[in-house]
């Protein structure tokens, strides 16, 4: 006993102005929605991925990221003999000593960023071989010479193949430029590591060691030798939690997004529903009509929470279709979201709308949509027939 | 017929008061009316006199305060809201003033409305709801909406959709006060036509006296009161007056004409 569904759909159609501004307000919702959970997701998914399963990070004991720890020359000795940690093929151990500075740099439009600039050896790119060099060639030690990242590369200044960048005491010439699989190497500038270390004044060469285990096992060997040492007060910890840590401002980010997302929420669902008390107030006779044919209150209600729920999916529908466009041309047209990490670096995301965003997305839709409708809906159900048909 | 009464619709002493700001209106006041099965009833009266209210009570879109309505065997007073208007559903056929029907739904769908309170499958109901527009004249509109058809048209839609059920009880607020004088006959005939042909018992309430000319009885209401006798006479020779030279029929005539 349910009024047909072409009812609500056509009662929505009838008042296309009306609808369209309440379903633009559900998009705007929408559309804020999946891109902020949208750039959670891909933050969290560019730094996740940055990890590898084998790698260890050392670092001076204390220090939480690249840019705040410094060790002496001999430690890289003694950890490079370790057993366990991965040769290549010359049976050189896959250490590799490492400095980060993170000057700031000049983008295209004037803004200044910083910048993450990573000293290392030619083993870094076996180290992390995610990293590959994809135009021109890898820099030459000591010659003033960088690659830079896909996600650097035509951001900044100078920041493309033949071109110099500045920072620091000089200018460095871009000889190559790397591609690392989405991970956020893509985001950073390597040179030389003692070169680097030169320039930037540093009285110990490197920031921290990334080394390469053989397997899981030894990882977890060498990671518990490594901060069991009593000589260098070093910290080892596995890449892949290094990066998540990193990631988690995206947790503190999510929180906010949600907040956001239920407060916007609560505001387009009053949008809504005063759309639908209108409907029910000009359309009173109507109702009246249909309880006195014999429609039980029931019908009346499910017919207007229905209208509510359709008005909330159209609005649904457009922000998604939105978001996914938005999403399209700041990460295609734009090159990438720019995000602060907690290293207080810029990191170029490739914002992408996945399905779980739009998910929830079409949850908070409809939470809107029946939110809206329940009051109006409650109201057009009680109207006592003979009262109604009076409003004729 | 219950309680020995041969009376498709029967109304016994009943009022109905209601509070309007604080003062208590006598709506109607102590009624009592027996309509026959298949017969065409007119409620007669000024503006106020309470005859609306009368068919409200018969049609079980309203409740009496004091005395019950009895229609075809159904005391009303037993039924709940929803039961009422399932009752409703089953027994009346509904036609407004201003046709009341659904702008949104097309001619068809407005006259298959109340079969979806059925159990009729889609292409019964669909095939109903044409039949119903061809007996009243509109086999040419199925797929028509309210606002493309004229004031005639719609009226007509909405009685398609008043007998598509084959209610007992056809009930009718002023169905010809927003016609003109020709549609307005057009729907009087029409009237007719459903009591004569399929045995449809109609109360009507009409201030318009060319309906007189229709109809097997007319009552006449003042001030919520039923007038009976002389009172009776002296209001419908008024109501003839007021409209010009018509055979005055009597308040009871056999329903020839």
């Amino acid at each position: 006993m349910r009024l047909p569904f072409s009812y609500s759909w056509r009662n929505v159609r009838a008042r296309p102005l009306r609808s369209a501004l309440t379903a633009s307000v559900i998009a705007l919702v929408v559309l804020a929605c999946t891109l902020l959970l949208g750039l959670i997701t891909s933050m969290r998914r560019t730094f996740t991925s940055t990890g590898h399963p084998l790698n260890l990070v050392v670092l001076r004991k204390g220090s939480d990221n690249d840019g705040s720890s410094m060790l002496p020359v001999e430690s890289y000795q003694a950890i490079r003999f370790l057993d366990g940690i991965a040769r290549n093929g010359d049976d050189q151990p896959l250490v590799s000593p490492e400095v980060v500075v993170q000057p700031f740099f000049r983008t295209r439009e004037g803004g200044r960023e910083n910048v993450l600039v990573r000293g290392v050896e030619p083993v870094a790119l076996e180290v992390h071989d995610q990293v590959r060099v994809t135009e021109g060639r890898m820099f030459r030690p000591s010659s003033g010479e960088a690659i830079v990242g896909r996600g650097v590369t035509g951001r900044y200044q100078g920041a493309e193949l033949g071109g110099a960048i500045e920072f620091g005491r000089g200018k460095w010439k871009v000889v190559g430029l790397f591609d690392a699989e989405g991970t956020s190497f893509e985001s950073e500038v390597w040179v030389d590591v003692r070169e680097l270390a030169n320039d930037a004044k540093r009285p110990l060469p490197f920031s921290g060691f990334r080394v390469r285990t053989a397997n899981v096992a030894e990882r977890e060997r060498i990671e518990r030798r490594i901060d069991d040492d009593p000589r260098w007060a070093l910290d080892a910890e596995p890449e892949i939690d290094y990066y998540a840590e990193l990631a988690s401002t995206g947790t503190t980010l999510y929180v906010i997004v949600v907040a956001v997302a239920v407060l916007a929420g609560i505001g387009a669902s009053f949008g809504a529903a005063n759309t639908m008390y209108a409907a029910v107030q000009t359309r009173t006779a109507e109702i009246g009509t249909l309880r006195a044919l014999g429609f039980p209150r029931g019908a009346i209600l499910w017919a207007f929470q229905a209208e509510a729920v359709v008005l909330a999916l159209i609005g649904f529908a457009i922000g998604a279709v939105a978001s996914v466009a938005a999403a399209w041309i700041l990460s295609n047209a734009l090159g990438g979201f720019a995000v602060g990490a907690a290293t207080f670096t810029t990191s170029v995301v490739v914002l992408e709308v996945d399905a779980r965003s739009l998910a929830a997305a079409l949850f908070l839709a409809i939470a809107i949509g029946i939110a809206a409708g329940l009051g109006p809906a409650w109201r057009a159900a009680r109207l006592r027939p003979i009262e109604a048909l009076r409003k004729a | 017929m219950a309680d020995g009464s041969n009376a498709l619709i029967d109304v016994r002493n009943v009022s109905r008061h209601y509070v309007r700001n604080v003062d208590e209106v006598h709506a109607l006041d102590d009624v009592s009316l027996e309509v026959p099965a298949a017969c065409f009833v007119a409620l007669m009266g000024p503006s106020g006199s309470g005859k609306s209210t009368l068919l409200n009570l018969i049609s079980g879109i309203d409740r009496p305060s004091e005395g019950e309505v009895i229609v075809a065997g159904q005391p009303l007073s037993t039924l709940d809201e929803d039961e009422l208007a399932t009752w409703r559903a089953r027994h009346v056929g509904l036609i407004f003033q201003f046709f009341n029907l659904i702008p949104v739904l097309s001619a068809r769908e407005n006259v298959a409305l109340p079969l979806l309170l059925t159990d009729l499958d889609k292409a019964e109901r669909r095939r109903r709801a044409e039949t119903a527009l061809r007996v009243v004249g509109l086999e040419e509109r199925f797929d028509h909406f309210p606002r493309t058809l004229s004031g005639g048209e719609q009226q007509r839609v909405a009685i398609a959709r008043a007998i598509v059920t084959d209610p007992d009880l056809i009930v009718a607020d002023e169905p010809t006060g927003d016609l003109d004088a020709r549609n307005a006959e057009a729907i009087l005939d029409l009237l007719r036509a459903l009591k004569n042909e399929f045995g449809k018992t109609i109360v009507m309430v009409t201030h318009d006296s060319r309906a007189l000319r229709y109809v097997d009885e007319a009552h006449h209401l003042d001030k919520g009161v039923l007038l009976t006798g002389e009172e009776a006479e002296r209001a419908a020779a008024a109501l003839l007056a007021a409209a010009g030279a018509h055979p005055m029929p009597p308040a009871r005539s056999d329903g020839s004409s």
